[in-house]
């Protein structure tokens, strides 16, 4: 049967269409307590939407004015973006856990003059800015409980003025939706700054349809999303626009009440970051620690079974890892081994597939298709435990910039240590980072140039149109269409996207806190003892630093070099220096040689940071052997 | 008629049997609580029509094709058995997999349980006593003594086997984690069992496979798919909802073998316990196989109904007994809508019992 959906050239065409097509079906879920949650319609959902808009206009917001949206995951947040696009405007969305300088650089770089805040504390937070912020004209409270500070409105009554208005005759808001073009933007997004200030990245509604038209994943007015990532993020924010482009619930959860709501909701799909499935990858195995000795020899033998069973199929399926080409006779012995193992193991695998991992899935509810994974790489062996255990873990890639999915996997290629084919539309281009040759796609090359590391670079319809008032980083990162990813990839040879490292230094942690390797290998340099130091830590849960001690703190070395550079670490980088608690290092390796030119370094001295973890890929993995138990004394 | 010289199990392979036999009850057991037998009696439409299917209908596709297939009157006795017998556990699990109403397969797998202790001799009586007629009038004419069907003996069998299923129950109560383990490990020791017996009477009875007529295959092999398809069509038929027409239709395929096993090893005497043993075996392996592509089957055509019962189900659990999902009409398929209030019916009775 045919999936429906709603579509459109621009969101505020397809919330209407949507509304249309579902009616009463419920849109988005809350949580009241456990077990009980209220539903809100779509026909619903859009109707007070509208009456919004029709208040956002007359408070005199205009076509293509930025609104801010300052608040977390609630039903609130999306009937303010339901306004807010109907109006024909865009939003401008961030968290609650903003700082106050970043409100003040954000509101006004944007040119804020309307703002949504989540909650009366926030609300007197913005307010007491106000001397700052000149434009800003109205604050409007989504929660309705608590008291609204002065001069601020609330939500609700403005959905009832707005009902009023309508009753009245005002049809303002269709003239507007009329109005709107494919090539305005939709939100301006505010990138946590890596270098400086936030960036304000442009995303048109044609970024938007064109993610919603190419995510191709199986989603019907019959799946539930669990809704778990901040909205804010546009990557959660394209899945619940895909939910509610094919009539699909969404349930808003939090991290505290995350169990409780897989069991309850049962979802069919969520988002979700790296993070979840390392803490749901502990909590089975403490699960199985706990339980008696038959039940874990049960459930060690279904997952050895499970591994071995699961890699012929991948192998078979052509969804194994293909980093390079494989000659026809390695080929053929290859497919006739896995076809025997796969054969000899069915029977086995079938029994304990039912007896045993069907239990475990159950972690995740009842129902799960699937998950897309995206916001930093997931561990090896996180990922190949879901996807060998039967829950469809799909890796995706994308960043802000790109809407944000570039690739992402299928169930058809769902290949472990990528992240997937790219998405329909989409190409992307391998180019060499220092000299910005092509490496692939190159006819010249063996393959294609499969295989060739380098930088990402990006072209297609999700591509954003730019940072807003940043013509120098726009130009920067867009070059003829092209977008500059930071990112080190390369293509596999079964055409799925694996993404090596970043050329960027931002240091993203399995938390999503950012850190900026820079001002801590600085302060460490200064160090008589230390010649080199580097940040790792991408998609870890903490930092470690790679150190060179000089060449006079090894001549003096007394065999406590190690501790006297210990000490110097503590000592240097700490809270009372001014730096923050994940950005405090505390794990260091020492590296055995110096850094070279043309090796580590650059000609210019300069740190190579993707040649450094490369070439130290096990004195890192050293560091995180452990992980399992982090903020342990260094180089204990 | 197929001559097996020897005993087609010897007295160490009779014994591993029976303690499968004890194991499979036990784990049976162990997987039921006296509310299961209690919420039979909640769906007496699916029960009724289960019944029906069950016991009316499987013994009869048994004694048909024990006829067409012309088979000799000792397999044709274990044919019409096997047929006659309740429901097996892995029906729960296939049904769990398959879509379909799991707590309707339990429940019909408990009532068929203790209702076989009538129906199974009631049965028997009645459609292999034409069988145990000419293995009589031969048995006579070679001078042994004559044969009848030993009801008492069969009944009190059905009643020992009853015996670990009670204290897989005991167990339940006292540790549901012990008795999870006990169900799991059972189901997987008794197909353990199964192959080792194949192989071990292979290894004995060499010729074995090639001497078994052809029938016999087709007989182990079709009365189980048989039982789906009718089954199957049958509580279509009725119009029972889509998730019960294929627990209805597993649970009429997948029969109770082990119950076969104890009846065969305690009321009947060599040579013909020999000569009965060897079709349930071969249907107890090949019911795993033909089950498995039933279930995947099922599987698949069942996706859109099993979707919209099982969001309905998650939206009367949190948004309350009375909501109703108001589907828009292209997204249900039309042969469903009929079934849409019944889904709500069933999904408020289940979640409304533990209370919403």
């Amino acid at each position: 049967m045919e999936t429906l959906r709603a579509t459109g050239s621009h969101l505020a065409e397809m919330y209407a269409r949507a509304a249309e097509l579902y009616g009463d079906l419920p849109a988005f879920a809350t949580r009241q307590e456990r077990g009980r949650w209220t539903p809100v319609g779509f026909r619903r959902l859009f109707e007070d939407g509208r009456a919004l808009a029709t208040v956002l206009i007359e408070l005199g917001v205009a076509a293509r004015e930025h609104v801010g949206l300052l608040g977390d995951n609630r039903l609130e947040w999306i009937l303010a973006d339901y306004g807010v696009q109907l109006c024909g405007a865009a939003d401008v969305p961030r968290g609650c856990d903003i700082t106050d300088a970043e409100i003040e650089y954000i509101l006004r770089h944007a040119g804020v003059r309307v703002t949504f805040v989540e909650d009366a504390r926030l609300a007197r937070r913005v307010n007491a800015l106000r001397r700052q912020l000149p434009e800003l004209r109205e604050i409007i409270l989504l929660d309705a409980e608590g008291s609204a500070p002065e001069g601020v409105r609330r939500l609700g009554d403005l959905v009832a003025r707005g009902h009023d208005l309508r009753a009245a005759g005002d049809h303002n808001v269709e003239e507007r939706m009329e109005s709107i073009r494919p090539d305005d933007l939709f939100t301006l997004i505010y990138t946590s700054g890596t270098t400086g200030e936030p960036k304000g990245v442009m995303l048109t509604h044609a970024n938007m349809m064109s993610q919603l038209e190419n995510i191709r994943m199986d989603i019907r007015c019959t799946d539930r999303i669990l809704s778990i990532l901040p909205v804010w993020h546009v990557f959660e924010r394209v899945f619940e626009m895909i939910a509610v482009s094919r009539g699909c619930c969404n349930y808003y959860t939090s991290p505290r009440h995350l169990a409780d709501d897989l069991a309850d909701v049962e979802p069919t799909f969520m988002g979700s970051a790296p993070r979840l499935w390392e803490n749901l990858h502990q909590r089975i195995l403490k699960r199985v620690r706990e339980t008696h000795p038959v039940r874990q020899a049960l459930f060690h033998t279904a997952y050895f079974l499970a591994h071995y069973y699961k890699e012929s199929v991948f192998f078979l399926t052509r969804r194994q890892l293909q980093l390079r080409a494989r000659g026809i006779l390695r080929e053929t012995g290859a497919t006739l081994f896995h076809a025997l193992r796969w054969f000899f193991l069915l029977p086995w695998y079938g029994f304990f597939n039912a007896a045993v991992l069907e239990k475990l899935r159950l972690v995740v509810g009842g129902a799960f298709k699937g998950s897309v994974s995206g916001g930093g790489a997931l561990p090896r062996e996180v990922d190949k435990f879901f996807n060998y255990l039967g829950i469809p873990v799909f890796e995706g890639y994308g960043l802000t910039e790109t809407s944000p999915v570039v690739a992402v996997r299928t169930p058809a290629k769902l290949v472990v240590g990528t992240v997937g084919p790219l998405i329909p539309e989409t190409d992307v281009r391998i180019t060499d980072p220092d000299s910005g040759a092509v490496l692939y796609p190159d006819p010249a090359c063996p393959h294609g140039g499969r295989g060739c590391r380098g930088e990402i670079e990006v072209r297609g319809p999700q591509v954003m149109k730019g940072y807003y008032k940043n013509p120098d980083a726009t130009a920067a990162a867009l070059r003829d269409g092209w977008f500059r990813t930071g990112d080190l990839g390369m293509m596999t040879f079964n055409d799925c996207l694996r993404i090596v490292g970043r050329l960027k230094e931002t240091i993203v942690l399995s938390s999503g806190e950012n850190l900026e390797p820079g001002p801590i290998e600085a302060r460490l340099n200064q160090s008589p003892l230390i010649e080199h130091s580097i940040v790792v830590g991408q998609d870890r849960k903490f930092p470690a630093v790679l150190i060179v001690p000089t060449a006079e703190a090894m001549a003096s070395a007394d065999g406590k070099l190690r501790e006297r550079i210990g000490s110097e670490i503590r000592a240097r980088i700490s809270g009372a220096a001014g730096f923050k608690a994940h950005e405090v290092v505390r794990e260091f390796r020492l590296v055995p040689g110096p850094f070279r030119v043309g090796e580590e370094l650059t000609n210019l001295q300069k740190l190579r940071r993707h040649v450094v973890t490369d070439k130290y890929r096990d004195l890192i993995e050293s560091v995180y052997a452990r992980e399992a138990r982090p903020g342990k004394e260094a180089g204990s | 008629m197929m001559e097996i010289d020897r005993e087609l199990l010897n007295a160490g392979e009779q014994a591993l049997l029976a303690v499968m036999i004890l194991i499979i009850m036990f784990g049976m057991g162990a997987s039921l609580t006296p509310r299961d037998f209690r919420e039979a009696l909640r769906r007496p439409k699916g029960m009724a029509i289960g019944f029906l299917s069950q016991f009316g209908l499987m013994p009869l596709i048994a004694l048909g094709l024990a006829f067409l297939l012309r088979l000799p009157p000792p397999q044709a006795i274990a044919l019409v058995l096997v047929g006659c017998l309740p429901g097996g556990t892995t029906s729960n699990m296939f049904a769990y997999f398959a879509r379909g109403s799991v707590a309707l397969s339990i429940s019909m797998t408990a009532a068929s349980t203790l209702l076989a202790l009538f129906f199974v001799p009631i049965l028997l009586n009645l459609y292999a006593s034409g069988f145990a007629a000419r293995i009589d009038a031969v048995m006579l004419a070679e001078g042994a003594e004559g044969f009848v069907i030993p009801h008492v003996n069969i009944i009190v069998s059905l009643l020992l086997v009853l015996v670990p299923v009670g204290a897989g129950m005991v167990l339940r109560r006292v540790s549901p984690d012990w008795a999870k383990t006990a169900e799991d490990t059972a189901a997987f020791m008794g197909i353990v069992v199964i192959l080792f017996l194949i192989g071990s009477v292979t290894f004995r009875h060499g010729g074995l496979f090639l001497q078994t007529p052809g029938t016999v295959y087709v007989a182990a092999l079709g009365v189980s798919l048989a039982g789906f398809f009718f089954g199957y069509g049958f509580a279509a038929l009725w119009r029972v909802e889509p998730r019960q027409q294929r627990a209805i239709s597993l649970e009429t395929g997948i029969q109770n073998t082990p119950i076969a096993f104890a009846v065969i090893l305690l009321s009947f005497e060599e040579p013909l316990r020999s000569q009965m043993l060897w079709l349930p075996i071969l249907y107890a392996t090949s019911v795993v196989i033909t089950s498995s592509v039933v279930t995947l089957y099922f599987r698949r055509i069942g996706r859109i109904d099993d979707e919209i019962y099982r969001n309905s189900r998650v939206h009367n659990r949190l948004f309350g007994a009375e909501y109703r999902t108001p589907y828009p009409e292209e997204a249900v398929p039309a042969n469903l809508e009929r079934h849409l209030s019944k889904i709500h019916a069933t999904v408020v009775r289940r979640e409304g019992r533990r209370g919403l």
